[in-house]
């Protein structure tokens, strides 16, 4: 059977198959064969897959001088538990973490709120230059992300009447030593809205129109009767968005290398490698990596559903 | 309640204002600036200086590196795609046809939600060549272990193995989500004529996938193009790994930038990274459409 013909003669294909006699079954030894196989393969990769997290909890656990040790100790004889506690008064790992939650749920909330209101109104309103700027929405998602690094950086330095700047953005630093440095830029997402589009065409416009005869202001409408009806679409961005934003480190790096108060955690602990660099203090810097991927980790084993669900929503339909 | 303060004419314009305000300020503003920007020499301290097109042939013409880091990208996306598709799809096969299938995804999604800083960190114990858990592995098996970090020529096979690991999540999903919408009859039809496993996924999976496979390597091959962050920390204190040998041209416009201080050049290498990225897309775009990918 060429492999071609398959897609389009499938039907055929299913009916020839039934028809065929005797039906020839797959012989025993395949089937247990290959379940025995899958097995083995799916146990393989999930062994790579978090083997390297083992080895940095192992990691943590050493004491300075099996570190030192020549040759090094792997396993942990008398495991370093206290060092998942002293990271937290060695480093501002609680700083840290309350900068990572704040700046990603304040971009969340953002993307969130400016994809509902964009993807409404492309979705539910006839309009003058709409379609171009629906067109507008889809080119600016084939910009990378390294094109805005430089000019970004610098609009924030240079924003006009902001952080002791004057009208011509002169005099002071701008956005930059902000939080507003970390999330404005972040505040639209081009993808968030296309895929807000989606959700609210589905909405019939005679759902829209009944509460609009019924005296219902545009507000309103958008509000308490479209927003309520796309919960999932938002929770599905929302989810989205927090674990991309949650894990950001080139622009957090680049605007807040100068403004140690402004670090998320990933950005700080990357940044306080220097530290660390003398082998007998390793264990404490694996510790710290533990503890910054513990939350994150747990959050997702509670949200996992819905989290998968918003990785293969843009993908292929149909 | 809220009513008469918005008429519906005016609505669409209201909740389209952040967008727009938005768009001016960190999107058309700064391409326009960028632009303008790779025409000059500028160290962001003194003004700008106009010099014309004399970055861009600085780069084609006389910058040794900047083609190697092309080069080394190109590599990087292409290696990563070529490693991690197939494994991908192979994954995928096998756990959606096991019993369990929940227990597999969390853990080959582990890796997707965990932030690149304590990735690289994790791998570069991992890799270190002599006590790393690897070459620790490998001895076992009475192989030699290699500097797997710090040889040049394994550098950016490392950090491509790395990325495959971190990737392998997200596409194994994709994969998954596509194979759910094969139609069983066809397995079973096939099986019941007799056709192996083996055949099955070759003559059924793999072609009906094909949109699939399509998005995930045009996706991946972008992202894999414009992706340096892994790099930069998994070689900290390098300018780019040993030798530069993982050295990619988002890198080198990044240290280009904030480093040395050279705007203007920056600038006008990120404009043709991107005109790069542009034309594969393009190339891969007209591809999914004779695959029959529909693309939003």
């Amino acid at each position: 059977m060429p492999d071609s013909a398959i897609p389009a003669t499938a039907p055929a294909f299913a009916a020839a198959a039934e028809a065929a006699i005797p039906p020839r079954r797959r012989p025993r030894w395949d089937r247990l064969g290959w379940s025995a196989l899958t097995f083995a393969l799916l146990a393989l990769g999930a062994a790579v897959m978090v083997v390297p997290f083992l080895d940095m909890v192992l990691g943590a656990l050493r004491t300075p001088a099996e570190r030192l040790a020549r040759p090094p100790v792997y396993w942990p004889r008398d495991p370093q538990w206290g060092n998942f506690v002293k990271v937290f008064s060695d480093m501002p790992l609680a700083r840290w973490f309350a900068n990572s939650a704040g700046v990603t749920l304040a971009i969340t909330a953002l993307q969130v709120l400016t994809s509902a209101m964009a993807g409404f109104a492309l979705a539910k309103y006839r309009f003058p230059g709409r379609d171009g700027l629906f067109r507008f929405t889809l080119g600016a998602q084939m910009f990378p992300f390294f094109i805005f690094l430089i000019p970004w950086f610098f609009i924030l330095r240079y924003f006009p009447l902001m952080g002791g700047n004057d009208w011509a953005g002169q005099g002071g630093s701008g956005f930059l030593g902000t939080y507003a440095a970390l999330i404005l830029p972040f505040a639209v997402t081009w993808y968030g809205i296309f895929l807000m589009r989606q959700f609210f065409m589905a909405i019939p416009d005679e759902l829209l129109d009944a509460a609009r005869m019924d005296g219902a202001g545009e507000l309103y409408v958008f509000f308490r009767i479209a927003l309520p009806l796309v919960g999932g679409g938002l929770a599905t961005l929302a989810l989205f968005v927090f674990f991309y934003h949650w894990n950001e480190v080139l622009w957090t790096m680049t605007v807040t290398r100068t403004a140690p108060d402004l670090q998320t955690l990933p950005v700080g602990i990357y940044l306080m490698r220097g530290t660390y660099e003398n082998e007998a203090t390793k264990s404490l810097q694996q510790a710290a990596v533990v503890v910054s991927t513990l939350p994150v980790v747990i959050v997702f084993l509670a949200l996992q559903r819905y989290y998968v669900a918003s990785v293969t929503s843009g993908s292929v339909k149909g | 309640m809220l009513s008469g303060l918005l008429t519906k004419k005016a609505a669409p314009w209201v909740f389209l204002l952040p967008i727009v305000l938005f768009a001016l300020v960190f999107f058309v503003l700064p391409v326009l600036f960028a632009a303008y920007i790779s025409l000059t020499t500028w160290d962001s301290l003194s003004p700008p200086r106009w010099v014309g097109l004399r970055n861009y042939g600085f780069l084609f013409l006389t910058d040794p590196v900047f083609w190697r880091t092309v080069w080394q990208t190109l590599y990087f996306a292409t290696g990563s795609l070529v490693i991690g598709v197939p494994l991908a799809l192979v994954v995928a096969f096998a756990f959606s046809r096991s019993r369990s299938p929940g227990v597999w995804r969390t853990l080959y999604t582990l890796p997707m939600v965990t932030n690149i800083v304590a990735v690289a960190l994790i791998f570069s114990f991992v890799f270190r060549e002599t006590d790393g858990a690897l070459n620790r592995f490998l001895g076992l098996l009475g192989l030699p272990g290699p500097g797997w970090l710090t040889d040049p020529s394994l550098a950016m096979l490392s950090a491509i193995l790395v990325f495959v690991w971190m990737e392998l999540g997200r596409n194994m999903l994709l994969f998954a989500a596509g194979l759910q919408q094969i139609d069983p009859s066809y397995y079973e039809a096939a099986s019941l004529d007799g056709a192996s496993t083996w055949h099955l996924f070759r003559h059924i999976t793999v072609p009906l996938l094909r949109p699939t496979i399509l998005f995930v390597v045009v996706t991946g091959f972008i992202s894999g193009m414009s992706y340096f962050t892994l790099m930069l920390v998994l070689f900290p204190g390098t300018q780019g790994g040993p030798s530069r040998a993982a050295l990619t041209t988002g890198q080198y416009m990044y240290q280009m930038a904030f480093e040395d201080l050279r705007m203007g050049r920056a600038s006008a290498v990120a404009y043709v990274l991107f005109a790069l990225v542009l034309v594969a897309t393009l190339v891969q775009l007209r591809l999914m459409r004779r695959g029959g990918v529909e693309v939003h």
